[in-house]
């Protein structure tokens, strides 16, 4: 049996005269699994209509196994290919069996009636789906989770070539929206679909699709394998935010994590009010490590200080702040602090105002950072921040321990968290 | 209950229908001003179909065999067909537009009927009595023509704008109706009668002229009936699992239009049968409309049949229109109906 195909030849949609999408092309084989994303109002949905014969294009043609879908009677298209809708309204009290088995009409004759494969079929289905149990229940009655998958094992018992999702799994939980992505990505590798989804969550849409396209105004912006779609630039352009692509360990997939935009963050308690926002340029400098400074880097940025760090090694997760334009003094992964990285860090350390030392664990690699903080002492203060005793970050057999402890005498100010820096800093900085 | 069970239970409950309508027959045309005792009705019955006809003796006048089989065997077959014809054609409208208020009439079928109706009655001097139910089919017939092009968008119908397009239709054409009764005189008393709905002089002609209507078109809308199931699911879903839309809503306002418009052509406006009795089939069967659209005919049927022998034997000899009938014990079980059953109306 040869593979299905789906052609999308150059089409162009539009409701009455506004246009809606327009020079869209993709071609689709067996197998593949197609994420489509976008902002709101991009045309995502659009696009899932066009192929399904609900909105006829303008321009250009669909073609399912090389037969444009806008020639064909409803009943062939059907056999070939599902649509699982963004929300199914569904008022009247049908059982979810009776639903499901709806999904046989384009296999039924006009005079016919479901038959024992039919049941077969529509009771795999929902068994696939994890709904059997479901069966006898009225649709009406079901959680919004319930129903749609329900829907989707309806769209299963079409048997089809090609399956279009339209945010399938945005009313399921976690837990459901992995199991029935697993299911339906596993089909489509087993059975030879064409599967086309559209997400709102990227990192969904990068676990489980082989390639993305991204719409922007109608028109794709980009299409090819996640790690070439999901790019901090594209999803800046598109979505008009700041993000960090990272690849997840685990799975190899590319994750984005979203950052809250840093003109426009409210103050969200009192502590973290303007009141004590600096007059003038107010440096602070941070020695972290292992994502420690982080959240403060972050915080402090945003309060208006300038805000540098060092030592760090090139791969530790603090050092990712450097999106923040955060000066960072770094160091090779898993090396010693060499002696030019010292000399630098000290550098930044003379420019600030104030040094605060997080509760970072000390090998021989990093005391060098130990000793740049007890030189800024002699002439700044330096702030310690201790959510664990110095004897259970020292790797060092005492050494650090040493540093540590003739910080403190020398003055420095002991923190017990983080949360306690920053009106500290408000009370210097003023 | 597993499907198997269903299906076995569908039969089980038209068998009991069907067992329901013969009784009906048979007991309400035993009822009227001429008492006629149930046996003899059967015998009756019995010596005119083939086969058991041998078996029966007569043993009644000719003035009861006159009664049952002149009088009161036409009325009782046309009220079967008229309930049937309004249950499935309400059952049908409500399906399709997704609407459970939809009857038969919604979509100017009334009206046209009214008009046309009402003009043979006023403006033809000598009725032959073949006029007023040509003339009520013609135009009823014509205002679905009328609403359907005023509501088509290309070769879509939409469903919002063939329900509006039916109420102004509808507005529209009692407007003229009213203007017809206002300058008709004398006659005003039988336009008023045929309005409100009866069954009265029915006769083998009556019955003959709609039952292949009514026959053809219910056997057509049942063919549709799984692709009615579909439609309620909404026309794009209903789309994608292979359902013609636009044809489909095209198939069943064509054949609704025509047993509708052959019920009302012959038996006048008869209210709340197309709207009560899908609600309470539905109630009680289920929104399948494979089981939905037998079961409403026949209850239609029944109903109707019942409503009509109260109208003619309540305050006998006077006879009351039928829509009154049906009206009065319709509108409160719909009330009861929407009180107990307020979500699940559908």
């Amino acid at each position: 049996m040869t593979s299905v195909t789906l052609r999308i030849n150059n089409i162009a949609c539009r409701y009455e005269s506004t246009s809606v999408l327009e020079d869209i092309e993709l071609s689709a084989l067996g197998g593949d699994f197609i994420g489509v994303i976008g902002p709101n109002a991009s045309g995502k949905s659009t696009l899932i209509r066009s192929i399904s014969r609900t909105l006829r294009p303008y321009m250009g043609a669909i073609l399912l196994d090389e037969k444009d879908v806008y020639a064909l009677p409803s009943k062939e298209v059907a056999k070939k290919l599902a649509v699982v809708p963004q929300e199914s309204v569904i008022t009247f009290a049908f059982t979810a069996l009776e639903i499901v088995l709806m999904g046989r009409n384009p296999h039924i004759g006009r005079f016919d009636a479901e038959g024992a494969d039919d049941l077969a079929i529509a009771r795999k289905a929902m068994e696939l789906t994890n709904t059997w149990h479901l069966s006898e229940r009225p649709i009406n009655e079901l959680s919004g989770g319930e129903k749609q998958r329900v829907i989707i094992a309806r769209a299963l018992a079409q048997e089809p070539k090609v399956l279009l999702l339209d945010e399938p799994t945005d009313h399921l939980d976690i837990g459901h929206q992995i199991e029935i992505l697993d299911l339906i990505k596993r089909l489509s590798k087993e059975e030879s679909i064409i599967v086309i989804a559209v997400f709102h969550n990227l990192n969904l849409a990068s676990l489980y699709c082989d390639r993305l396209m991204l719409i922007h105004h109608g028109k794709i912006f980009s299409l090819g394998s996640p790690e070439n779609v999901l790019t901090a630039e594209n999803i800046k352009r598109v979505y008009g935010v700041e993000v960090l692509i990272k690849r997840q360990p685990v799975t190899n997939s590319i994750y984005v994590t979203l950052l809250p935009r840093r003109d426009s963050m409210p103050p969200s308690s009192d502590y973290l009010s303007n009141k004590g926002a600096p007059k003038r340029m107010f440096f602070v400098h941070i020695i972290c490590g292992a994502g420690t400074g982080s959240q403060l880097m972050h915080l402090l940025t945003e309060r208006g200080y300038k805000v540098t760090a060092g030592v760090l090694n090139a791969i530790d997760t603090d050092h990712e702040m450097n999106y923040l334009g955060i000066p960072i003094v770094s160091e090779a992964p898993f090396s010693s602090i060499s002696c030019e990285a010292h000399e630098a860090n000290l550098e930044l350390i003379d420019k600030a105002d104030v040094i605060v030392l997080t509760s970072i664990p000390f090998g021989y690699g990093n005391l060098k950072n130990l000793e740049a903080a007890e030189l800024a002492l002699e002439n700044k203060p330096v702030l310690l921040i201790e959510k664990e005793p110095i004897e259970k970050r020292d790797f060092t057999q005492g050494e650090a321990k040493k540093i540590y402890n003739r910080l403190k005498e020398n003055g420095a100010v002991v923190l017990q968290d983080t949360k306690e820096v920053l009106p500290i800093i408000e009370e210097i900085a003023r | 209950m597993n499907y198997l069970e269903k299906i076995l239970h569908w039969k089980l409950i038209i068998t009991y229908l069907i067992v329901v309508l013969v009784l009906t027959i048979v007991i309400t045309a035993t009822l009227g001003p001429a008492h006629i005792h149930p046996l003899i009705v059967l015998k009756m019955l019995a010596s005119r179909l083939p086969l058991v006809n041998s078996l029966v003796a007569p043993s009644w006048s000719i003035s009861e065999e006159t009664i049952i089989f002149q009088i009161r065997l036409p009325r009782i077959i046309l009220g079967v067909l008229v309930g049937a014809a309004l249950g499935v054609a309400g059952t049908a409208m409500q399906g399709l537009f997704k609407n459970p208020m939809a009857d038969p009439y919604i979509i100017g079928i009334s009206a046209g009927a009214a008009l046309g109706a009402t003009l043979a009655m006023v403006t033809l001097a000598s009725l032959s009595m073949y006029m007023v139910p040509l003339m009520a089919f013609i135009f009823a017939m014509g205002a679905i023509f009328l609403v359907y092009n005023i509501a088509r968008v290309g070769s879509k119908l939409p469903t919002s704008t063939l329900l509006l397009s039916g109420i102004a239709v509808t507005l529209f054409l009692s407007a003229i109706t009213s203007f017809m009764m206002y300058i008709s005189g004398e006659k005003l008393h039988g336009i008023v009668f045929w309005l409100m709905g009866g069954l009265w002089a029915s006769s083998w002609d009556d019955v003959w002229m709609t039952f292949p209507w009514i026959v053809i078109g219910t056997t057509i809308i049942y063919i549709f009936a799984r692709d009615l199931n579909v439609m309620l699911l909404d026309e794009e879903p209903a789309q994608h699992l292979g359902v013609d839309v636009e044809r489909l809503k095209k198939i069943i306002m064509t054949f609704t239009s025509l047993i509708t418009a052959s019920a009302v052509a012959v038996s006048g406006i008869i209210g709340f049968v197309g709207l009560i009795i899908p609600h309470a089939m539905r109630i009680l069967v289920g929104p399948d409309h494979r089981i939905l659209l037998p079961c409403s005919a026949l209850v239609g049927g029944v109903f109707l049949v019942w409503a009509d022998t109260l109208a003619r034997t309540i305050i006998a000899p006077t006879e009351i229109p039928v829509g009154i009938i049906t009206s009065i014990f319709g509108a409160p079980f719909f009330i009861y109906l929407l009180r107990k059953r307020k979500k699940a109306i559908f």
